[in-house]
Protein backbone atom coordinates (compact mmCIF):
# COMPACT_ATOMS: atom_id res chain seq x y z
CA UNK A 1 0.00 0.00 0.00
CA UNK A 2 1.19 3.46 -0.87
CA UNK A 3 2.42 5.73 1.94
CA UNK A 4 0.04 8.47 0.85
CA UNK A 5 -2.99 6.24 1.12
CA UNK A 6 -3.97 7.66 4.52
CA UNK A 7 -3.98 11.25 3.26
CA UNK A 8 -6.05 10.95 0.13
CA UNK A 9 -9.49 11.47 1.68
CA UNK A 10 -8.28 14.42 3.73
CA UNK A 11 -6.65 15.87 0.59
CA UNK A 12 -9.91 15.41 -1.26
CA UNK A 13 -11.71 17.28 1.52
CA UNK A 14 -9.16 20.15 1.46
CA UNK A 15 -8.30 19.35 5.05
CA UNK A 16 -4.54 19.00 4.65
CA UNK A 17 -2.11 21.82 5.34
CA UNK A 18 -0.84 23.44 2.13
CA UNK A 19 2.56 21.76 2.33
CA UNK A 20 1.14 18.26 2.73
CA UNK A 21 -1.44 18.90 0.05
CA UNK A 22 1.32 19.86 -2.38
CA UNK A 23 3.18 16.63 -1.59
CA UNK A 24 0.04 14.59 -2.27
CA UNK A 25 -0.51 16.38 -5.56
CA UNK A 26 3.06 15.68 -6.67
CA UNK A 27 2.61 12.06 -5.70
CA UNK A 28 -0.64 11.71 -7.60
CA UNK A 29 1.11 12.76 -10.80
CA UNK A 30 3.18 9.60 -10.68
CA UNK A 31 0.99 7.06 -8.80
CA UNK A 32 -1.86 5.62 -10.83
CA UNK A 33 -3.03 3.46 -7.89
CA UNK A 34 -3.62 6.54 -5.73
CA UNK A 35 -5.28 8.37 -8.61
CA UNK A 36 -7.67 5.43 -8.95
CA UNK A 37 -8.32 5.49 -5.21
CA UNK A 38 -9.04 9.22 -5.26
CA UNK A 39 -11.54 8.67 -8.06
CA UNK A 40 -13.18 5.87 -6.09
CA UNK A 41 -13.38 8.02 -2.94
CA UNK A 42 -14.92 10.83 -4.96
CA UNK A 43 -17.55 8.52 -6.42
CA UNK A 44 -18.45 6.96 -3.11
CA UNK A 45 -18.74 10.42 -1.55
CA UNK A 46 -21.12 11.53 -4.28
CA UNK A 47 -23.13 8.32 -3.93
CA UNK A 48 -23.29 8.77 -0.17
CA UNK A 49 -24.72 12.25 -0.71
CA UNK A 50 -27.27 10.87 -3.17
CA UNK A 51 -28.19 8.12 -0.73
CA UNK A 52 -28.82 10.72 1.98
CA UNK A 53 -31.00 12.71 -0.41
CA UNK A 54 -33.03 9.61 -1.21
CA UNK A 55 -33.31 8.69 2.44
CA UNK A 56 -34.93 12.05 3.13
CA UNK A 57 -37.12 12.02 0.00
CA UNK A 58 -39.83 9.59 1.28
CA UNK A 59 -40.03 11.61 4.49
CA UNK A 60 -40.35 14.87 2.60
CA UNK A 61 -43.27 13.79 0.44
CA UNK A 62 -46.26 16.00 0.98
CA UNK A 63 -48.95 14.41 3.06
CA UNK A 64 -52.03 15.59 4.81
CA UNK A 65 -51.26 18.83 6.61
CA UNK A 66 -51.04 18.34 10.33
CA UNK A 67 -53.85 20.82 10.95
CA UNK A 68 -56.42 18.84 8.91
CA UNK A 69 -57.33 16.28 11.62
CA UNK A 70 -57.63 19.06 14.16
CA UNK A 71 -59.98 21.06 11.94
CA UNK A 72 -62.01 17.94 11.15
CA UNK A 73 -62.28 17.11 14.82
CA UNK A 74 -63.26 20.68 15.61
CA UNK A 75 -65.98 20.52 12.97
CA UNK A 76 -67.33 17.28 14.37
CA UNK A 77 -67.26 18.67 17.88
CA UNK A 78 -69.15 21.74 16.67
CA UNK A 79 -71.77 19.51 15.01
CA UNK A 80 -72.13 17.45 18.17
CA UNK A 81 -72.38 20.64 20.20
CA UNK A 82 -75.27 21.80 18.04
CA UNK A 83 -76.93 18.44 18.60
CA UNK A 84 -76.31 18.65 22.30
CA UNK A 85 -77.83 22.09 22.60
CA UNK A 86 -80.95 20.98 20.81
CA UNK A 87 -81.34 17.58 22.51
CA UNK A 88 -82.83 18.67 25.86
CA UNK A 89 -85.97 19.85 24.06
CA UNK A 90 -86.94 16.47 22.61
CA UNK A 91 -90.63 15.44 22.62
CA UNK A 92 -92.08 13.52 25.52
CA UNK A 93 -90.06 15.38 28.10
CA UNK A 94 -91.88 18.63 27.51
CA UNK A 95 -95.64 18.46 27.07
CA UNK A 96 -95.63 21.98 25.77
CA UNK A 97 -93.54 20.93 22.81
CA UNK A 98 -95.51 17.81 21.99
CA UNK A 99 -98.35 19.55 20.18
CA UNK A 100 -96.17 21.24 17.56
CA UNK A 101 -94.68 17.82 16.85
CA UNK A 102 -97.85 16.54 15.27
CA UNK A 103 -98.31 19.75 13.40
CA UNK A 104 -94.84 19.70 11.98
CA UNK A 105 -94.79 16.09 10.88
CA UNK A 106 -98.04 16.58 9.04
CA UNK A 107 -97.02 19.90 7.68
CA UNK A 108 -96.91 20.14 3.88
CA UNK A 109 -94.01 22.52 4.25
CA UNK A 110 -91.88 19.80 5.82
CA UNK A 111 -92.75 17.24 3.17
CA UNK A 112 -92.18 19.79 0.48
CA UNK A 113 -88.76 20.48 1.88
CA UNK A 114 -87.84 16.84 2.10
CA UNK A 115 -88.84 16.33 -1.51
CA UNK A 116 -86.78 19.22 -2.79
CA UNK A 117 -89.74 21.33 -3.74
CA UNK A 118 -90.06 25.08 -3.11
CA UNK A 119 -89.68 25.74 0.58
CA UNK A 120 -92.04 28.16 2.19
CA UNK A 121 -90.52 28.24 5.63
CA UNK A 122 -87.68 30.75 5.48
CA UNK A 123 -86.81 30.03 9.06
CA UNK A 124 -86.15 26.34 8.41
CA UNK A 125 -84.18 26.96 5.30
CA UNK A 126 -82.00 29.37 7.20
CA UNK A 127 -81.28 26.89 9.99
CA UNK A 128 -80.63 24.18 7.50
CA UNK A 129 -77.92 26.19 5.78
CA UNK A 130 -76.42 27.40 9.00
CA UNK A 131 -76.07 23.93 10.42
CA UNK A 132 -74.95 21.85 7.47
CA UNK A 133 -75.34 23.36 4.01
CA UNK A 134 -73.06 20.92 2.21
CA UNK A 135 -74.52 17.81 3.73
CA UNK A 136 -78.02 18.98 2.96
CA UNK A 137 -77.17 19.68 -0.65
CA UNK A 138 -75.88 16.14 -0.97
CA UNK A 139 -78.90 14.70 0.75
CA UNK A 140 -81.30 16.75 -1.37
CA UNK A 141 -79.54 15.58 -4.50
CA UNK A 142 -79.98 11.98 -3.40
CA UNK A 143 -83.60 12.63 -2.61
CA UNK A 144 -84.22 14.06 -6.05
CA UNK A 145 -82.89 10.87 -7.61
CA UNK A 146 -84.96 8.54 -5.49
CA UNK A 147 -87.97 10.31 -4.15
CA UNK A 148 -89.92 7.17 -3.32
CA UNK A 149 -87.37 6.00 -0.83
CA UNK A 150 -87.40 9.30 1.02
CA UNK A 151 -90.97 10.45 0.78
CA UNK A 152 -92.05 9.49 4.27
CA UNK A 153 -93.99 12.28 5.93
CA UNK A 154 -91.76 12.27 9.01
CA UNK A 155 -88.53 12.71 7.08
CA UNK A 156 -86.17 14.96 9.06
CA UNK A 157 -85.50 18.49 8.02
CA UNK A 158 -81.90 18.61 9.20
CA UNK A 159 -79.37 15.89 8.53
CA UNK A 160 -75.87 16.19 9.90
CA UNK A 161 -73.18 13.87 8.56
CA UNK A 162 -70.66 12.80 11.18
CA UNK A 163 -67.44 11.01 10.10
CA UNK A 164 -67.15 7.61 11.76
CA UNK A 165 -63.57 8.40 12.77
CA UNK A 166 -64.87 11.12 15.06
CA UNK A 167 -66.98 8.64 17.01
CA UNK A 168 -64.96 5.44 16.87
CA UNK A 169 -61.26 4.61 16.82
CA UNK A 170 -59.71 4.22 13.32
CA UNK A 171 -60.56 0.85 11.80
CA UNK A 172 -63.48 0.15 14.14
CA UNK A 173 -66.04 0.67 11.40
CA UNK A 174 -65.84 -0.25 7.68
CA UNK A 175 -64.20 2.26 5.38
CA UNK A 176 -66.66 4.63 3.74
CA UNK A 177 -69.15 4.47 6.57
CA UNK A 178 -70.35 7.62 8.21
CA UNK A 179 -73.25 8.50 10.43
CA UNK A 180 -76.16 10.82 9.78
CA UNK A 181 -77.98 12.51 12.60
CA UNK A 182 -81.59 13.23 11.60
CA UNK A 183 -83.38 16.07 13.32
CA UNK A 184 -86.91 17.28 12.91
CA UNK A 185 -87.39 20.92 13.77
CA UNK A 186 -90.69 22.11 15.10
CA UNK A 187 -92.34 25.37 14.17
CA UNK A 188 -91.00 27.05 17.28
CA UNK A 189 -87.47 26.01 16.43
CA UNK A 190 -87.21 23.15 18.91
CA UNK A 191 -85.75 19.82 17.89
CA UNK A 192 -87.70 16.61 17.71
CA UNK A 193 -86.93 13.05 16.74
CA UNK A 194 -83.21 12.75 16.92
CA UNK A 195 -82.08 9.64 15.10
CA UNK A 196 -78.54 8.45 14.37
CA UNK A 197 -78.23 6.29 11.26
CA UNK A 198 -75.14 4.57 9.83
CA UNK A 199 -74.53 5.14 6.13
CA UNK A 200 -72.27 3.22 3.78
CA UNK A 201 -71.23 5.29 0.76
CA UNK A 202 -71.03 2.33 -1.66
CA UNK A 203 -74.41 1.02 -0.60
CA UNK A 204 -76.02 4.40 -1.19
CA UNK A 205 -74.61 4.64 -4.69
CA UNK A 206 -76.01 1.24 -5.61
CA UNK A 207 -79.47 2.05 -4.33
CA UNK A 208 -79.69 5.30 -6.26
CA UNK A 209 -78.95 3.68 -9.60
CA UNK A 210 -82.00 2.87 -11.73
CA UNK B 1 -17.39 17.43 -2.01
CA UNK B 2 -17.81 18.64 1.48
CA UNK B 3 -14.41 20.22 1.64
CA UNK B 4 -15.28 22.52 -1.21
CA UNK B 5 -18.02 24.15 0.79
CA UNK B 6 -16.89 27.49 2.08
CA UNK B 7 -17.45 28.16 5.76
CA UNK B 8 -20.72 29.91 6.30
CA UNK B 9 -20.11 33.63 6.49
CA UNK B 10 -23.19 35.47 7.63
CA UNK B 11 -23.59 38.88 9.24
CA UNK B 12 -24.39 37.30 12.57
CA UNK B 13 -23.59 40.42 14.54
CA UNK B 14 -26.98 41.75 13.52
CA UNK B 15 -28.86 38.47 13.85
CA UNK B 16 -30.55 39.35 17.11
CA UNK B 17 -31.91 42.60 15.74
CA UNK B 18 -32.51 41.83 12.06
CA UNK B 19 -35.07 39.30 10.91
CA UNK B 20 -33.50 39.28 7.45
CA UNK B 21 -30.22 37.76 8.65
CA UNK B 22 -32.06 35.19 10.74
CA UNK B 23 -34.09 34.23 7.70
CA UNK B 24 -30.92 33.87 5.64
CA UNK B 25 -29.37 31.65 8.25
CA UNK B 26 -32.51 29.56 8.46
CA UNK B 27 -32.64 29.13 4.68
CA UNK B 28 -28.98 28.17 4.52
CA UNK B 29 -29.01 25.58 7.24
CA UNK B 30 -32.53 24.23 7.49
CA UNK B 31 -32.22 21.66 4.72
CA UNK B 32 -28.78 20.33 5.68
CA UNK B 33 -29.97 20.03 9.27
CA UNK B 34 -33.13 18.22 8.23
CA UNK B 35 -31.22 15.81 6.04
CA UNK B 36 -28.74 15.07 8.78
CA UNK B 37 -31.48 14.41 11.31
CA UNK B 38 -33.57 12.26 9.00
CA UNK B 39 -30.51 10.22 8.06
CA UNK B 40 -29.83 9.75 11.75
CA UNK B 41 -33.23 8.10 11.98
CA UNK B 42 -35.67 10.81 12.96
CA UNK B 43 -38.96 11.12 11.12
CA UNK B 44 -39.63 14.20 9.02
CA UNK B 45 -41.87 15.67 11.71
CA UNK B 46 -39.36 14.93 14.45
CA UNK B 47 -36.56 16.43 12.40
CA UNK B 48 -38.56 19.59 11.76
CA UNK B 49 -39.34 19.91 15.44
CA UNK B 50 -35.68 19.49 16.33
CA UNK B 51 -34.64 22.09 13.75
CA UNK B 52 -37.18 24.57 15.08
CA UNK B 53 -36.02 23.93 18.62
CA UNK B 54 -32.41 24.38 17.53
CA UNK B 55 -33.15 27.78 15.98
CA UNK B 56 -35.12 28.78 19.04
CA UNK B 57 -32.16 27.86 21.23
CA UNK B 58 -29.90 29.78 18.84
CA UNK B 59 -32.08 32.85 19.21
CA UNK B 60 -31.89 32.62 23.00
CA UNK B 61 -28.16 31.97 22.81
CA UNK B 62 -27.55 35.08 20.74
CA UNK B 63 -30.03 37.20 22.68
CA UNK B 64 -28.19 36.39 25.88
CA UNK B 65 -24.91 37.48 24.32
CA UNK B 66 -23.57 34.02 23.49
CA UNK B 67 -20.65 33.41 21.16
CA UNK B 68 -21.28 34.02 17.47
CA UNK B 69 -18.36 31.94 16.24
CA UNK B 70 -19.07 28.95 14.07
CA UNK B 71 -22.84 29.15 14.27
CA UNK B 72 -23.16 26.31 11.76
CA UNK B 73 -21.24 23.90 13.94
CA UNK B 74 -23.10 25.19 16.97
CA UNK B 75 -26.48 24.51 15.35
CA UNK B 76 -25.48 21.02 14.25
CA UNK B 77 -24.27 20.26 17.75
CA UNK B 78 -27.56 21.42 19.28
CA UNK B 79 -29.55 19.44 16.70
CA UNK B 80 -27.34 16.40 17.24
CA UNK B 81 -27.88 16.51 20.99
CA UNK B 82 -31.61 17.00 20.53
CA UNK B 83 -31.66 13.98 18.21
CA UNK B 84 -29.83 11.98 20.86
CA UNK B 85 -32.82 12.60 23.10
CA UNK B 86 -34.90 10.64 20.59
CA UNK B 87 -32.59 7.69 21.19
CA UNK B 88 -35.22 5.05 20.49
CA UNK B 89 -35.62 6.26 16.92
CA UNK B 90 -32.06 7.45 16.46
CA UNK B 91 -30.73 4.69 14.21
CA UNK B 92 -33.96 3.77 12.46
CA UNK B 93 -33.18 4.76 8.88
CA UNK B 94 -29.62 3.68 8.42
CA UNK B 95 -29.85 0.61 10.58
CA UNK B 96 -32.95 -0.80 8.91
CA UNK B 97 -33.62 0.88 5.61
CA UNK B 98 -36.66 -0.68 4.01
CA UNK B 99 -37.10 -1.84 0.44
CA UNK B 100 -39.74 0.84 0.04
CA UNK B 101 -37.13 3.49 0.69
CA UNK B 102 -34.83 1.90 -1.84
CA UNK B 103 -37.64 1.77 -4.38
CA UNK B 104 -37.83 5.55 -4.16
CA UNK B 105 -34.32 5.73 -5.60
CA UNK B 106 -35.37 4.63 -9.05
CA UNK B 107 -38.82 6.03 -9.45
CA UNK B 108 -37.82 8.35 -12.30
CA UNK B 109 -35.34 6.14 -14.19
CA UNK B 110 -35.75 3.70 -17.08
CA UNK B 111 -36.36 0.07 -16.00
CA UNK B 112 -32.78 -1.10 -16.73
CA UNK B 113 -31.18 1.91 -15.15
CA UNK B 114 -33.64 1.73 -12.29
CA UNK B 115 -32.64 -1.85 -11.56
CA UNK B 116 -28.94 -1.00 -11.62
CA UNK B 117 -29.40 2.03 -9.43
CA UNK B 118 -31.56 0.10 -7.03
CA UNK B 119 -28.94 -2.63 -6.69
CA UNK B 120 -26.20 -0.06 -6.29
CA UNK B 121 -28.09 1.82 -3.62
CA UNK B 122 -29.00 -1.38 -1.81
CA UNK B 123 -25.34 -2.32 -1.79
CA UNK B 124 -24.40 1.11 -0.52
CA UNK B 125 -27.16 0.97 2.08
CA UNK B 126 -25.84 -2.34 3.38
CA UNK B 127 -22.31 -0.94 3.51
CA UNK B 128 -23.50 2.16 5.36
CA UNK B 129 -25.32 0.03 7.91
CA UNK B 130 -22.11 -1.87 8.56
CA UNK B 131 -20.35 1.34 9.59
CA UNK B 132 -20.10 2.28 13.21
CA UNK B 133 -22.37 5.03 14.53
CA UNK B 134 -19.39 7.37 14.79
CA UNK B 135 -18.35 6.68 11.20
CA UNK B 136 -21.87 7.32 9.94
CA UNK B 137 -22.17 10.52 11.90
CA UNK B 138 -18.86 11.78 10.61
CA UNK B 139 -19.85 11.04 7.01
CA UNK B 140 -23.25 12.64 7.44
CA UNK B 141 -21.77 15.80 8.89
CA UNK B 142 -19.15 15.82 6.15
CA UNK B 143 -21.93 15.47 3.58
CA UNK B 144 -23.65 18.44 5.23
CA UNK B 145 -20.60 20.53 4.42
CA UNK B 146 -18.96 20.70 7.82
CA UNK B 147 -15.19 20.85 8.10
CA UNK B 148 -13.35 18.26 10.16
CA UNK B 149 -12.87 20.77 12.98
CA UNK B 150 -16.61 21.50 13.04
CA UNK B 151 -17.45 17.79 12.97
CA UNK B 152 -15.15 17.31 15.93
CA UNK B 153 -16.98 20.07 17.80
CA UNK B 154 -20.38 18.56 17.05
CA UNK B 155 -19.40 15.06 18.11
CA UNK B 156 -17.02 16.08 20.88
CA UNK B 157 -13.97 14.37 19.39
CA UNK B 158 -10.56 15.58 18.17
CA UNK B 159 -10.10 16.81 14.62
CA UNK B 160 -7.47 14.14 14.00
CA UNK B 161 -9.96 11.50 15.12
CA UNK B 162 -12.49 12.88 12.66
CA UNK B 163 -9.91 12.68 9.88
CA UNK B 164 -9.08 9.06 10.71
CA UNK B 165 -12.77 8.15 11.05
CA UNK B 166 -13.77 9.72 7.73
CA UNK B 167 -10.82 8.11 5.98
CA UNK B 168 -11.69 4.69 7.38
CA UNK B 169 -15.40 5.04 6.60
CA UNK B 170 -14.88 6.14 3.00
CA UNK B 171 -12.47 3.29 2.38
CA UNK B 172 -14.93 0.79 3.84
CA UNK B 173 -17.70 2.05 1.58
CA UNK B 174 -15.46 2.06 -1.49
CA UNK B 175 -14.36 -1.50 -0.76
CA UNK B 176 -17.89 -2.81 -0.11
CA UNK B 177 -19.37 -1.08 -3.12
CA UNK B 178 -16.49 -1.87 -5.50
CA UNK B 179 -16.41 1.64 -6.85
Amino acid sequence: MCNFSGKLVAWLDHELPAEEAAEVERHLETCSECRGNVDAFKRVSVEFDAYCDEAIAPNARPGMPRWVPAVTAAGAVAALLVLFLILPRTPGKSPALHAPDAAVTASPAVVAKVLPAPVRSVHRVHRQHVVAPVQNQIENSALAQNQNAYSLPDEPVIQIAIPADEMFPPGAVPEGMHFVADLTIAADGSAERLRLRPRLAGFERRTTQP
Amino acid sequence: MSGDAAPLALPLSRLSTGACEATTLYRELRKPLLRYLVCLGLSSDEAQDVVQDAFLILHRHLASGGSQENIRGWLFRVAHNQARNCQNRYDRNFSAASDAEMDAVSREATPERALLEKEKFQQLGKAIRLLSASERECLLLRAAGLRYREIGEVLGIATSTVSDTVDRAIKKLAEKCNV
